[in-house]
């Protein structure tokens, strides 16, 4: 048996598991509900991020991870709603990806410094170099819904940060659905310097940076992100090509003078629906990898468990990328799209409202829990991760609000027959509030970085260039005074501010 | 078993192992583990002493991961300090002479971290227990207590006595039976806290008095004062690039260093160290004590789902605020080896590009006097150069540990090559245990907080210090921050991102001002620095053999031929009533005249000095219109508004239009 079981006779409130090398105890929380593990002795990893003895991690919000452990771990958990320990786990070819992704790194922070200082090369490092130019790993990953491809990136990353090489791999998620550090319907990019916390589906991929202080660089990211606006990528493909190219511009640009973070390489996150082929979705699919592939100059593709997506890979990007068929962990959990509404909802709130999180049942609450040994949640050991959003009321001029593109505000019924085709996918489209049926009651507006402030350097669809700044959201409104009640993330003040819609509603 | 004690009530504790129940026997030839080490996270007095001391008795040698981590309990349970200083005390008289010094270290951390309530308490046992460990000690552990003594002149965040002028006088007369020195640690400070205010009269005073104590100072003396205030200065500058006041401090220092070393005499001693004890060791913003509120009083959670009314102030003035008021207090650099090969020059990026600093008031009048004196030669450098370096010059820091690093990379590099693991489909499913090697066994030092290791060379664990030191600063902020209410910032601006390539390379955790901002600042800098050297004077024909020198540093200016213009300048060099100074020296000169003080007190000096009007005013290409001060501004509001137009900011306050708010 690879593992031991012993749990509390009489008590059900937690267990003691053992697992051995290379296995994992996996566990799916229901709503409401939260969970505690310790690791007793031994090492042991959840995603790629090592725990600390004697630490109590907790894990809310419908969280479903795995703790796995390379040489064997004994656990103490309180009772989730599913578990069970897995033999079975593709952790040793995520290893190995990893191994030869250092292999790349190394390479090329060498042929970087080489080239940066050919002066301080020895004659030793040239001879190494000879066979340059060495690139660092840029991974796309591809998959079909639930492949894992999300933990895939987490793993990745976070073995990258762990090298203790002061890498800093760029996170890159293009899944709009995701969200990642920011909100879903955002495209984004993170730099990661320390491993990404497990914790609740709210935070799968990093936390944005708040005003509280913070003990994991990865729960303060300052990510770069443009505003697609929808979950799904088939709403707007010409829109998500234009973000994800302006995503790598602005990438390598900050490689620039990064050599060591160049070096580091990224790892892009994608939707399933780029690896879903269908009669409607063949070609924007395609265009959309191709759009990854240039933008990212990506030079491996890692297709999890599809061989048709692995020979289709290997057709199109063979001759230029290294395409890698992966295995799929046994561990990923089918997830419904109600579940994928609840986890928006997560997200929202933490956005605004921080962490909260009520230790399971018989045990001490946050407040009286010891720092001896003390609660751990997504990383942080403070007891307090709430945040203070802002609710304030603005006039309706001091906001410009847009949409981009496709369906005009109004219903369809109340416009002309055909009217509602006639923009075109990328333009700006203005939303006065005081119409009907102007969709900005709860709803989630992005707010944009300021436009060029040189008029000369403006042009018409600049909007569709500007990175977010952050999101807000419309809690009231009252038309006959013209005012918004807007929901912001802090104190920050909104006027003049541009915001675009999308199709995101909030959810008390 | 601790995670789910059966007793959560204080007071069942005279029968700890109730919380433990003993395991059931396994069924069958189960090897069942034995209970882990009991750390309950729910304490009562009894237990948390229990494990304090458990946590102490680890602490056998001057180990900083462990002085911190009992530091930070310690600050976590202010309402046990009376536990925490009764285990000091006990766990110092217990062990053997050799391990007394490391608790002596803690007790130290712990009463100038959380001077309030430990710094109380401790003074009511410090005295006993400092004569007796100092009778028991060898001679060089009595010298590092010294030192340590000798912080704690000044330990206190008003500037005074760590532990009351009482404590001190008692034990500095049990250490100095005779010791003319100590009078002027102590006498000069019980009328208060030492103000910016007093030291043009207490400048004054001294200079009519006979400097005090030339009689018995030593330079040995003189030294390790020296190395304790530049040990704090560069602490402090470490934690806030920026400050150019600390910085400029850190390369005054090093002068006095290299001249009490080269040899002054006993005046002169009494001099140096008079002045540094009341000025230079003053830390320039004197925070308040720690405000560590008691548990019982949480802030109580904002309503979910319903937009709390924020409170009062702006939270992100107080998140956008440098360090300086972290106090130099921390002085553990100080217990490694006070030597001056430790003292390196902080690892902090672009540290020479920042231009050099404007000085304080005081010590810029001390080093003037110095300068004036023949006794010191400027320099407009950060480091000290030129003649008189010593064998005990400090090695440069960054040089060395860069080329450790590519030793470092290098081994690390054909470790991993040397795995072989091919990019393909077949070879990576392949069955290998490589990995663990890399992420664990090569990594032994692990962060006990996080979990993040290191490996255990001298980068290793140099990058483990600075970690620690991390949560150290965090833990310290949030111990503040309780009850202000925090927020979720502001995403950055494309600009920023894509300039700011040092986000945390050394998994740092961002503290404090954002890097963006930081970078900003640091470009801003340098910017202004790399424009002040553009400037140049034409040299008067036949001048061009003429020594010359900068009347405020007293460098030379060598003159230089510009092939554009075929002719002989003097660059970095600006002509003011027909003297020729180094632009640099004399933008910072004019500067420090100007509303240097008032900036320095307010809290964002650093970040906005290049666009006060006073610093415009200076010298005449200084205010050129630069086409990326637009993104300097936005660098200069706090996070909130990061990327918005000021202007706008300034014409809505956003608060005029609360309208919702959970009080009403
Ligand atoms: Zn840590
Ligand atoms: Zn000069």
């Amino acid at each position: 048996m690879a593992y031991e079981r012993a749990s509390d006779s009489g008590q059900r409130r937690s267990q003691e598991w053992t697992l051995a090398a290379e296995t994992e105890y996996r566990f799916e929380l229901d709503a409401g509900t939260s969970l505690a593990i310790k690791l007793l002795r031994g090492r042991a990893e959840i995603f790629g991020s090592e725990l600390v003895e004697g630490k109590i991690y907790l894990f809310y919000e419908e969280c479903k991870a795995a703790v796995f452990t390379w040489q064997g771990c004994t656990i103490e958990i309180s009772q989730p709603s599913t578990e069970y320990i897995s033999e079975e786990t593709p952790m040793s070819a995520y290893a190995n990806l990893h191994v030869a992704f250092e292999g790349m790194r190394v390479r090329a922070l060498l042929d970087a410094q080489v080239t940066a200082h050919p002066e301080k090369a020895t004659r030793e490092d040239l001879e190494e170099n000879r066979d340059g130019p060495h690139d660092a790993p840029r991974v796309l990953i591809l998959g079909p819904e639930n492949s894992g491809k999300t933990t895939i990136t987490k793993i990745l990353v976070n073995y990258a940060t762990r090298a203790g090489q002061d890498w800093c791999p760029m996170l890159v998620n293009v899944d709009p659905g995701e969200g990642a550090s920011m909100l879903p319907g955002t495209l984004l990019a993170a730099p990661i310097s320390t491993p990404l916390q497990t914790s609740t589906p709210a935070h799968t991929l990093g936390s944005a940076a708040t005003s509280a202080p913070s003990h994991i660089s990865s729960n303060a990211l300052l990510p770069l992100g443009y505003w697609y606006g929808h979950a799904e990528t088939k709403r707007n493909p010409l829109l998500m090509d234009r973000l994800i190219r302006n995503l790598g511009g602005n990438i390598w640009d900050r490689w620039d003078t990064d050599l060591r973070g160049r070096a580091s390489g990224l790892i892009v996150d994608t939707p399933s629906s780029f690896s879903t082929s269908s009669a409607a979705n063949n070609e924007h699919r395609h265009n959309l990898i191709k759009a990854c592939v240039d933008a990212f100059r990506i030079n491996v593709i890692l297709v999890v468990g599809h061989e048709k997506l692995n020979v289709e890979m290997q057709r199109m990007y063979g001759s230029r990328v290294t395409v890698v068929k992966i295995p799929k962990s046994g561990g990923v959990v089918e997830l419904d799209s109600l579940y994928r509404a609840r986890v928006h909802k997560y997200q929202m709130h933490s956005y605004m409202y921080g962490e909260r999180v009520n230790p399971p049942l018989g045990l001490p609450s946050l407040a009286d829990a010891s720092p001896l040994t003390g609660y751990i949640i997504g990383g942080e050991q403070s007891t307090d991760l709430t945040l203070a959003p802002l609710s304030s009321v603005i006039n309706f001029d001091d906001l410009s609000i847009w949409r981009i593109g496709e369906e005009t505000m109004a219903p369809t019924s109340a416009l002309p027959i055909g009217a509602a085709r006639v923009v075109s996918e990328m333009q700006p489209l203005h939303i006065d509030p005081s119409l009907p049926g102007s969709g900005l009651y709860n709803a989630v507006l992005a707010i944009l970085a300021p436009p060029h402030p040189d008029e000369v350097e403006r042009y018409d669809e600049e909007i569709l260039d500007l990175t977010v700044t952050g999101f807000v959201v419309v809690t009231a409104l009252d038309i006959p005074n013209k005012r918004l009640t807007i929901l912001s993330p802090n104190q920050g003040s909104l006027s003049g501010r541009t915001a675009i819609l999308g199709s995101f509603e909030w959810q008390e | 078993m601790s995670l789910y004690p059966q007793s959560q009530a204080y007071g069942q504790m005279q029968n700890p192992p109730m919380g433990y129940p003993q395991p059931v026997a396994p069924p069958g030839n189960y090897h069942y583990p034995p209970p882990p080490p009991a750390q309950p996270y729910h304490v009562d007095p009894h237990t948390f002493r229990r494990d304090y001391t458990a946590q102490l008795a680890e602490l056998t040698v001057n180990s900083r991961p462990i002085i911190q981590n009992l530091s930070m309990i310690a600050q976590d349970h202010t309402h046990y300090a009376d536990v925490v200083t009764q285990c000091i005390e006990a766990h110092i008289r217990r062990v053997p002479p050799w391990m007394k010094l490391p608790a002596f270290y803690l007790l130290d951390a712990i009463s100038k971290n959380v001077y309030d309530p430990y710094a109380r308490h401790f003074s009511t046992v410090v005295v006993r227990l400092f004569i007796d460990t100092y009778e028991q000690v060898d001679p060089s552990t009595r010298s590092k207590m010294i030192e340590m003594l000798t912080t704690w002149r000044n330990g206190a965040p008003s500037g005074k006595e760590l532990f009351g002028v009482i404590t001190q006088l008692a034990i500095e007369r049990h250490i100095w039976p005779d010791d003319a020195s100590r009078n002027v640690a102590v006498s000069s400070s019980p009328k208060g806290p030492r103000r910016r205010i007093n030291r043009r009269q207490r400048r004054r005073q001294s200079s009519s008095r006979s400097p005090p104590g030339s009689s018995g100072i030593s330079a040995p003396q003189v030294l390790s004062e020296l190395e304790i205030v530049l040990n704090q200065k560069e602490r402090a500058f470490q934690l806030n690039p920026y400050d150019k006041v600390a910085q400029n401090q850190i390369a005054i220092l090093h002068q006095l260093r290299k001249l009490v070393v080269q040899g002054v005499s006993q005046e002169e001693l009494g001099q140096i160290l008079h002045q540094m004890r009341t000025t230079l060791s003053q830390p320039q913003s004197v925070p308040p004590p720690a405000a560590i509120p008691p548990p019982s009083a949480p802030m109580p959670p904002p309503h979910y789902g319903r937009p709390p009314f924020p409170p009062g102030s702006s939270n992100h003035l107080s998140a956008a605020a440098p360090q300086v008021s972290y106090p130099p207090a921390f002085s553990q650099q100080v217990y490694q080896q006070p030597k001056p090969e430790q003292v390196a020059v902080p690892d902090v990026a672009n540290v020479s590009t920042v231009p050099p600093p404007p000085p304080v008031e005081n010590i810029a009048s001390i080093f003037s006097a110095l300068v004036k004196a023949g006794l010191v030669t400027g320099s407009s450098s950060s480091t000290p150069t030129g003649a008189g370096a010593t064998a005990r010059e400090p090695a440069n820091r960054p040089v060395n540990s860069a080329e450790t690093a590519t030793e470092t990379d290098k081994q690390y590099r054909k470790a991993i090559l040397s795995a072989q693991v091919k990019l393909n489909s077949a070879d990576i499913i392949r069955q290998r245990t490589v990995l663990p090697q890399f992420l664990y066994d090569q990594l032994p030092g692990q962060c006990k907080h996080c979990g993040i290791r290191f490996s255990d060379s001298s980068i290793g664990k140099q990058k483990m210090q600075d970690h620690m030191d991390m949560h150290f600063r965090q833990n310290r902020k949030a111990g503040q921050a309780t009850g202000r209410g925090h927020s979720r910032g502001w995403f950055i601006s494309v600009e920023d991102w894509t300039n700011d390539s040092e986000v945390d390379i050394k998994g740092k955790g961002r503290a404090g001002a954002p890097r963006s901002m930081k970078a900003a600042a640091a470009a801003d800098a340098a910017k202004v620095d790399a424009e002040l050297r553009a400037l140049y004077v034409v040299v008067p024909p036949g001048d061009e053999a003429k020594r010359l020198s900068c009347p405020i540093c007293n460098e030379r200016l060598e003159p230089e031929f510009m092939e554009d213009d075929e002719e002989w300048v003097w660059k970095n060099a600006v002509n003011k009533d027909d003297k020729i100074f180094h632009a640099t020296c004399h933008a910072e000169a004019a500067l420090s005249k100007t509303a240097l003080a008032v900036r320095l007190r307010s809290e964002v000096s650093s970040r906005s000095r290049s666009r006060t009007p006073e610093a415009r005013r200076t010298p005449p290409k200084y205010d050129s219109p630069s086409p990326s001060r637009g993104v300097k501004r936005k660098a200069e509001d706090d996070e909130s508004k990061t990327s918005q137009p000021s202007e706008q900011s300034e014409r809505t306050p956003p608060m005029k239009k609360v309208a919702i708010s959970p009080t009403e």
